[in-house]
């Protein structure tokens, strides 16, 4: 539980509200046990009575005012319309809240693989929403849908198709595993007197990368070479090794057409081959420079970015973890994860708990 | 991805804003002093000119100015237009301004709840069932602004439809609640609306009963209450609807004593006491509901000798009903009244003082023909009605439009024009019955009733405002002398109508009014129909009080407990929130309206528990396959089942088929179907 509460004065910008400062810890804590007791994480989740909670919103208590008021002023001008009038108020604010239940009620919520993000990036969760409502009612449920991580900016999905792409905001300081949590998933429709919502723990994990920093690339071969560093690693087009697929040009050899993707209806793509010019070279932590750890990884990363981009070949010694000389995306991707989960715990889902909390210290 | 939700008002809801912003103003306009509906007028036109994108928001300078002027303006108009009709303005000014100067969505939400509000202030004049009809349309439109605020993507038609849709869905469990919401007494004073007095004053002249009898206007209605279940109430001549007592005569006006005019002036700090009825078996009593129209006076109408036990009426010791609170709205009261009481046993020597006085040297002729009264009839009894017998005999006219009377009215009256209406004879019958030693004083009301058997009520017009004299005498109190009965029986007996050709006196000033119907027998009964909807309106609705409350529920559940009374509201609760729900499409949720799609789930539900699943999302062919290598081994006769229904299924969600085709593949897909549900059952 001290890892959420770390991350959160990390997170400074996004200050809780006055109202949940007002509650105390332990009731806090208890809320959200019960909460993840209830509403366990899963892959696909669809929200029903069990999981949408419904409260009057900062509006809808000012219209019960006016039910108030309206009833006094009915009853001192002794006005059974004006009584009337405010007895309807009061009705329809019944009748809002069966509405903005069914505006929630069997919507289904899927992850989306998520993009790659480095720690500080301000990147996003996809979800797909999934309706359930017949066309009928299309104008009348899952509307201005807000979707929102815990302590981070949301997102309103305002009327929602059959199925909706919804790429919810999410920023996280820190490298590292990550578990975002629960979203909360919320409306005020159809008349914003009551707010209904929900929280939704798709079981996401995902893992943000260190943030790159500029630095010298220093890159240590088993020999020495006169290359210039840059150099090293570096693919020129030849037979030896599949490198990828690009558009087929007119002409090309028919031989290198990718006639697998030709069959996927993926069009006319031709192989790429290349072979590596120069010797094989190794990015180590050991090797890096920096104030600390962090600052080390954070140049490391941005080296691995960097050597990609000029598609030369590596490989990656971080402690006892070494990955083999290669390139591509794919070999980028698995450096990055190696750099980002480098001795690293963190996580902000409550439902996590580390075993070690000490490691916290050096995440920071 | 912070979005701007809070700051950006639609179009649509700016759209609704303006058609709103004159639904909720216009029917004010009778409240609304002429520079408010000015100030209003700017603000729309600005306010069109934004939606359309012709000119900007106005600066915050320009409208924090008007803002100021204009309450500074009403403060000081305050006094003269009434405390309310000030704070009316005040209101529809802030609504106004608020409305050309909003900018979020806070603004938006402000302008709807006042715009509640002010509609509000509307429903406490305006309470015809029309304009409730109206006025619940407007405020379905203010709804419409709060729903298109939350609905934006859809278009404004779509809007209204859903704000109408709210509305009515509330409207049975509001009409619940109305009927079991306790009615309270008023909690404390408050200002009231400004407005004409109509019918009655408490002064007369020979010209005022005149001028009610051009008037068509309802006064008010009653519904009797008799314990058999009838309504009709007793015979036209019966039916004196006292409302004021004069005793103060200067020889051209009557009015009202200054003592009970103090009386009036403290009912509300010190209620006035007059002795209960006595309560005997042959002490005839007449029950009834009088539903008063707006009269802007405190006056209210009874038979004699009336009590109300309604806490907003006090009864007075010159034996009338007098309300607390000026009528501005309809008022309906219970009365019961006891005809054979005796008013006033003995007379106290101040009040006896006060009837028998008159002005000095008036109606010298008059007085000299009371005293020859006087001399040939010592006995009061007799000589009163050799008075009455006087109008009878001499050769007197009923008329609407006398001649002018001089200075000396009744000897004017009575020895010169000798034609005249009520306000002559009876103002003719208390000089004289004074000027020969007997009490006596004006009371002015109305006489008669024009009944609806329909809805089973009588209506009382304003042109049925009368004058009649009270005279008391030793042993039997004040007794009701009316010397129209003498010249025009007809009048009293019949009423109204019967006497006069309504097209010369009521109609003469209303040539639109309904009462005009009278000469159809089919459109009077379509003019009644009409009034008896209006009348019900009335009592079942703007008159629904405890009483009322009692009897529906007495009707619905037998006898009232509070249990009883919270039982059946947790169930209409339930059954209502279960048809809204309904209606609101709840229980349409997840329920795959596609037979195709049902049965292509089931079995995959079927293959679900045989340990293989569909993960959420796999196409139906790479899900075929799937089952197919895996079932291939032990159930080979499932495995290609399932492939062939998978194609069928694919080939009808997915191809473009003939006719034909389809009846073929659904065919097949229902063979396959049932085949492959049995084979999944048994195995």
């Amino acid at each position: 539980m001290s890892t959420q509460h770390a991350n959160k004065a990390q997170l400074g910008d996004n200050n809780p509200s006055w109202l949940q400062r007002l509650i105390p810890r332990s009731m806090a804590k208890r809320w959200d046990r019960w909460l993840s007791k209830r509403l366990p994480p899963k892959k696909h989740i669809t929200l029903s009575h069990r999981s949408i909670f419904i409260l009057p919103s900062g509006f809808g208590l000012f219209w019960m005012g006016l039910i108030v008021l309206l009833y006094l002023f009915g009853t001192n001008y002794q006005n059974n319309l004006v009584i009337g009038l405010s007895l309807l108020l009061a009705s329809v604010f019944h009748t809002c809240i069966i509405y903005s239940y069914k505006n929630l009620a069997g919507l289904s919520f899927n992850a989306v693989n998520p993009p790659i993000a480095y720690a500080g990036d301000n990147t996003v969760f996809p979800i797909m929403l999934t309706g359930h409502s017949r066309d009928k009612y299309h104008d009348t449920s899952h509307q201005q849908i807000c979707l929102q991580f815990s302590q981070q900016r949301h997102v309103r999905v305002k009327q929602l198709q059959q199925q909706t792409l919804a790429t919810v905001p999410f920023t996280h300081p820190t490298r590292g595993y990550i578990n975002p949590g629960r979203i909360k998933v919320s409306s005020n429709f159809p008349l914003g007197l009551c707010r209904a919502w929900s929280y939704v723990d798709l079981d996401i994990h995902h893992v943000i990368f260190a943030k790159p920093e500029a630095c010298d690339i220093l890159l240590t071969s088993q020999q020495s070479d006169n290359d210039s560093q840059y150099e090293h690693g570096k693919l020129r087009p030849g037979v030896d090794e599949y490198k990828g697929l690009r558009s087929y040009v007119e002409g090309e050899s028919l031989k290198h057409v990718a006639w697998k993707q030709w069959a996927q209806d993926k069009g006319m793509l031709t192989k790429e081959f290349a072979e590596p010019e120069g010797l094989p070279v190794w990015l180590t932590l050991a090797n890096t420079s920096g104030k600390d750890l962090e600052q080390q990884l954070s140049r490391l990363a941005w080296q691995v970015d960097k050597l990609s981009q000029t598609q030369q070949i590596f490989g990656l010694i971080l402690g006892q973890t070494v990955i083999n000389q290669h390139t591509g995306e794919a070999h980028r991707i698995a450096c990055q994860t190696a750099i980002a989960t480098y001795q690293a715990y963190t996580n902000i889902n409550p439902n996590f708990s580390p075993s070690s909390t000490n490691q916290n210290a050096e995440v920071k | 991805m912070k979005d701007n939700f809070d700051a950006i008002i639609s179009r649509n809801t700016l759209f609704w804003l303006l058609i709103t912003n004159v639904a909720v103003l216009s029917p004010l306009y009778q409240q609304a002093t002429l520079w408010s509906i000015g100030i209003c007028a700017i603000c729309f036109v600005w306010r069109v000119g934004i939606y359309l994108g012709k000119v900007a928001a106005p600066p915050k300078l320009l409208v924090t100015s008007l803002a100021v002027g204009a309450a500074t303006t009403l403060a000081l108009v305050s006094s003269e237009i009434g405390l309310l009709n000030a704070l009316v303005n005040l209101l529809i000014l802030g609504y106004a301004l608020k409305y050309i100067e909003m900018r979020e969505q806070r603004d938006v939400k402000a302008i709807v709840l006042v715009g509640y509000f002010l509609i509000a202030l509307t429903l406490l004049d305006q309470q015809s069932m029309l304009n409730t009809l109206h006025l619940l349309a407007v405020v379905i439109i203010n709804t419409g602004i709060l729903v298109s605020v939350y609905q934006d993507k859809s278009n404004k038609i779509a809007n209204l439809g859903f704000s109408v849709k709210l509305v009515l869905h509330s409207l049975p469990l509001a009409i619940l609640l109305f009927v079991v919401f306790p009615r309270l007494g008023p909690l404390w004073m408050v200002p009231n609306i400004k407005s004409a007095t109509t019918g009655l004053s408490d002064e007369m002249s020979f010209g005022d009963i005149n001028k009610l009898t051009r008037s068509a206007e309802l006064a008010f209605r009653v519904g009797f209450e008799n314990p058999d279940g009838s309504t009709l109430g007793p015979a036209n001549q019966d039916l004196y609807w006292r409302t004021l007592v004069m005793e103060n005569y200067d020889g051209k006006t009557w009015r009202q004593d200054q003592s009970i005019k103090t009386i009036q002036r403290q009912a509300y700090f010190q209620k006035p006491q007059r002795e209960q009825a006595v309560i005997t078996a042959n002490n005839r009593k007449i029950e009834y509901m009088v539903i008063s129209e707006p009269s802007h006076q405190k006056w209210l109408y009874g038979l004699d000798e009336a009590f109300s036990d309604n806490n907003q009426i006090v009864e007075l010791p010159d034996y009338r009903l007098y309300s607390l609170r000026p009528i501005d709205q309809r008022m309906s009261y219970r009365v019961v009244s006891y005809p054979n009481n005796i008013l006033e046993l003995t007379l106290k020597d101040n009040t006896k003082q006060l009837n028998l006085a008159l002005p000095p040297n008036s109606n010298l002729k008059t007085q000299a023909l009371a005293q020859r009264f006087a001399q040939d009839y010592p006995d009061p009894q007799t000589r009163i009605n050799a008075m009455m017998n006087y109008f009878a005999e001499q050769a007197y006219y009923y008329t609407l439009s006398p001649p002018s009377v001089g200075e000396q009215q009744i000897d004017d009256f009575l020895f010169e024009n000798r034609a005249g209406f009520c306000a002559h004879y009876a103002s003719a019958l208390v000089f004289m019955a004074r000027a020969s030693g007997i009490p006596a004083r004006m009371v002015t009301g109305y006489q008669g009733g024009e009944y609806n058997p329909q809805a089973g009520y009588y209506s009382v017009y304003q042109y049925m405002a009368h004058a009649w004299t009270e005279v008391w005498l030793e042993g039997q109190g004040w007794q009701r002398f009316d010397p129209t009965a003498m010249i025009a029986p007809q009048r009293i007996l019949d009423g109204f109508d019967a006497t006069f050709d309504s097209q010369s006196s009521y109609l003469q000033d209303s040539p639109f009014s309904p009462l005009r119907m009278k000469q159809y027998p089919w459109l009077n009964e379509l003019r009644q129909q009409l009034s008896s909807l209006d009348y019900y309106w009335s009592v079942w609705v703007l008159g629904f009080d405890e009483e009322r409350k009692q009897q529906v529920l007495s009707k619905l559940l037998g006898d009232v407990t509070s249990s009883k009374i919270a039982l059946m509201m947790i169930l209409s609760f339930i059954i209502i929130a279960l048809v809204i729900g309904y209606y609101a499409g709840l229980f349409s949720i997840n329920r795959n309206d596609d037979p195709l799609n049902k049965r292509y789930n089931l079995i995959c539900q079927r293959l679900a528990k045989k340990g293989i699943t569909r993960p959420q999302g796999q196409a139906a062919h790479d899900f075929a396959n799937h089952v197919q290598t895996t079932l291939a081994q032990q159930h080979p006769a499932i495995a290609r089942e399932f492939m062939a229904l998978s194609t069928a299924y694919m080939a009808l969600k997915y191809q473009p088929l003939t006719a034909l085709q389809t009846r073929q593949h659904m065919q097949q897909f229902m063979r396959l179907y049932r085949t492959l549900l049995l084979r999944l059952l048994r195995s």
